[in-house]
């Protein structure tokens, strides 16, 4: 018997290929879902690469690629109502949506018990073998008689039942044999659960003040803004239950994190950069200020260190730990044509700079980039670090600017935007946030967005525009075509004019046009 | 209590006394003055606070300020400058007052209506302890919902009475473990 198993799993291996989406498409699904690569990787056991390789093009094959259609397939079937018009091929029938306007509820279910779900590509009805848009208890199958039954006759099932004696289960089509056992036991829209997160404490309070105040938008705003600090910490709170690592907000605290002073500055050097060009080329040029949006937003991912931190000395830099470092930084040679990564530093010798600093120094002095020698540790405060702290509470920091963007709801972003700047602003020794005592936090948070600015000026002078300016957390001026290199818009990901104006030989002339601070 | 520790340090472990580290962060959450009282503006920062109001003189004066009114006229003039004992003696009495006046407050922000606030204790140092004698001590937290005892003691100079509140009346709630926690490296709490 087990030879006709072995010829069996063979034939189900040669069998037609399981369909998937166009490339575009199944990053759309997966972003819906809240899904990263890695998981999705973690969960058809390849590296998070290759799935970004299917999602620009590439196709998976074999068993892996069963298993992607089955997980784009769950995924289409959860978003059955609003996907429909961008996955439905013409040989799809009319099939009723299945999920009402509530589409996030886990499992939709229709009124007639059996789980029906929209598939993302048509799969051989086990009726009729024609392609058929939905999925009924975990078969393919017309939903409508009449699209079945004319073509019933035409196509026979194409597994003959009587030609394998040792499989008398019912004649099950090629392309659901080759596909894992658990498609059967359940339907699709199962695959996934939603991804666990502080809910919709933005939303609700953005509505619960507007309510407030009738929809003065303005003294709402004003609420909204002065209560952003305790909010934060409560969406924080929020984003961490049931999470693997605890907020230790109070830890012991080396004295080179302590004011010397109460206005005083502590030691830690962030690498602000402050870099103008010394010279341009030759000629007129039209300089483009560009605003990075949401720079301090987006620096909430980086490595903070968990615990209390610990001393050590001459210790090579590991990965899994992440603090406060004293360096004697490399020489920089490029100071032409780009900013020193540890910013405009006028006195020599060692210093203290943060993880992300240190980072980018590591990065830099690595054979692939060979800008610089790698800096020299000599001691480091350091914990236990992790880069995902914070990613629930920025993913819904992000979500709800995002859509108050799209709505532009001036409201919520003003709301959010005062949550994520002054959460970072207190989160160190401020009679403002006494709930968080960070201050490592807090400088390592700044050094990320002083980090991700140069590394984008890297990338304009990489792509050949001119950098003249990196200032502070997000302003970066530079001549050239900078739209192929980084795209417009408001979102995180995306920069903003802030200003243009001519520079060169002769005198500095204003043309610009103001942009909105953000 | 069998869980007290009878001679702590002996194998290098570090730390310092749970009720300590409270009195520390005390301190902390009260605020005050940062300039040294030897600096002239430190000096008289404190010497104002303490002769603000009548209420203010007695509360020096029964903070162990016993000097005159003259004399305190004439530091405040910058006739004379006060001894060194007498610059101590400003500086505990500024420190008595000023947690005598915050004491109410601080204590209204950490009970919080009974429910309390949320305390980290940072284990003990073992990092100098040879590695068969380590223990695994981890990092925990609890709310404590009462304070009374421990301001109390606080405002009123009495670090055996905060030592009592601490370590007979909260550290206890750990649980079987309480005294791996009689010393710790540092006791974190918001107010």
């Amino acid at each position: 018997m087990s030879d006709f198993d072995a010829i069996d799993s063979l034939l189900a291996a040669v069998g037609p290929e399981a369909e998937l989406p166009a490339p575009r498409v199944r990053r759309e699904l997966r972003e819906r879902a809240r899904l990263s690569k890695a998981q999705v990787a973690r969960a058809l056991g390849v590296s998070p690469s290759t799935v970004a390789g299917w999602e620009g093009g590439r196709d998976p094959v074999g068993e892996t690629r069963t298993k992607y259609a089955y997980l784009l397939d769950g995924l289409a079937a959860k978003f059955a109502a609003d996907t429909e018009p961008e996955t439905a091929s013409p040989a799809e029938p009319a099939a009723p949506p299945v999920s009402d306007p509530t589409a996030d509820s886990p499992s939709p279910e229709p009124a007639e018990g059996d789980e029906v779900e929209t598939l993302a590509v048509p799969e051989p009805c086990v009726l009729c073998g024609h392609p058929a848009g939905t999925r009924v208890a975990g078969f393919a199958q017309h939903l409508d008689v009449v699209d079945c039954r004319t073509t019933a006759t035409a196509a026979a099932p194409p597994a003959d039942p009587t030609a394998r004696p040792a499989n008398a289960q019912a004649p099950r089509p090629p392309s659901r044999m080759a596909r894992p056992s658990e498609r059967s036991k359940g339907p699709a829209g199962r695959a996934f659960q939603e991804a666990s997160g502080p809910g919709d404490l933005i939303g609700q309070a953005v509505q619960g003040a507007l309510a407030e105040h009738q929809g003065d938008v303005e003294a709402a705003t004003a609420v909204l803004v002065k209560r952003a600090i305790p909010d934060a910490m409560r969406l924080l709170d929020e984003s961490r239950k049931g999470a693997r690592y605890d907020v230790i907000a109070h830890p012991w605290i080396p004295d080179i994190l302590k004011k010397q002073t109460s206005r005083g500055a502590d030691q830690i050097w962030e690498a602000r950069p402050k870099w103008t060009r010394a010279e341009l080329p030759p000629g007129r040029h039209e300089v483009t200020t560009l605003d990075i949006n949401g720079a301090y937003l987006s620096a909430l991912k980086t490595h903070l260190p968990l615990g209390q931190l610990e001393h050590s000395t001459g210790l090579a830099h590991d990965r899994r730990r992440a603090g406060v470092h004293l360096i004697t930084p490399p020489e920089w040679e490029h100071e032409a044509v780009l900013p020193n990564p540890i910013g405009q530093r006028d006195e020599p010798g060692p210093l203290w700079v943060t993880e992300p600093t240190l980072r980018l120094l590591l990065r830099l002095s690595s054979p692939k980039y060979g800008l610089c020698e790698p800096p020299e540790i000599h001691e480091s405060y350091t914990s236990g670090a992790t880069e995902n702290l914070l990613e629930k509470f920025r993913i819904a920091l992000k979500d709800a600017r995002d859509t108050a963007i799209a709505e532009a709801d001036e409201v919520t972003l003003e709301y959010v935007k005062a949550m994520y700047s002054k959460f970072v602003s207190t989160m160190g020794e401020s009679n403002y946030n006494r709930e968080l005592y960070r201050p490592d936090w807090m400088h390592i948070i700044r050094s990320q967005a002083f980090a991700n600015l140069w590394l984008k000026a890297l990338k304009a002078h990489d792509e050949g525009l001119t950098v003249v300016r990196a200032m502070g957390t997000d302003e970066l001026h530079v001549i050239g075509d900078w739209r192929r290199v980084f795209p417009e818009g408001r979102g995180v990901t995306e920069v903003k004019v802030k200003d243009t104006y001519t520079a060169g030989t002769g005198t500095t002339e204003h043309t610009g046009t103001e942009g909105e601070e953000e | 209590m069998p869980e007290k520790n009878i001679d702590f340090g002996k194998f290098g472990a570090r730390g310092i006394r749970g009720s300590d580290a409270v009195a520390r962060k005390l301190d902390e959450l009260a605020g005050g003055i940062a300039t040294p009282v030897t600096v002239r503006r430190g000096l008289m920062a404190r010497l104002h606070y303490l002769t603000k109001s009548a209420h203010a003189r007695r509360a020096a004066q029964d903070a162990g300020l016993t000097v005159t009114d003259r004399t305190l006229k004439a530091w405040l003039e910058g006739g004379r400058s006060p001894s060194k004992a007498n610059l101590a003696r400003i500086d505990a009495a500024y420190r008595a007052v000023r947690r005598q006046n915050v004491a109410r407050h601080l204590l209204k922000r950490l009970n919080r209506d009974g429910r309390g606030t949320r305390v980290e204790i940072h284990p003990l140092d073992q990092s100098q302890v040879a590695r068969p004698l380590q223990r695994v001590v981890e990092y925990r937290t609890m709310n404590v919902r009462r304070w009374d005892r421990i301001v109390g003691s606080w405002a009123a100079g009495d670090y055996q009475g905060l030592d009592d509140a601490w370590t007979t009346d909260v550290l206890p709630d750990l649980g079987s473990q309480w005294g791996q926690y009689e010393y710790v490296t540092n006791i974190g709490f918001a107010a």
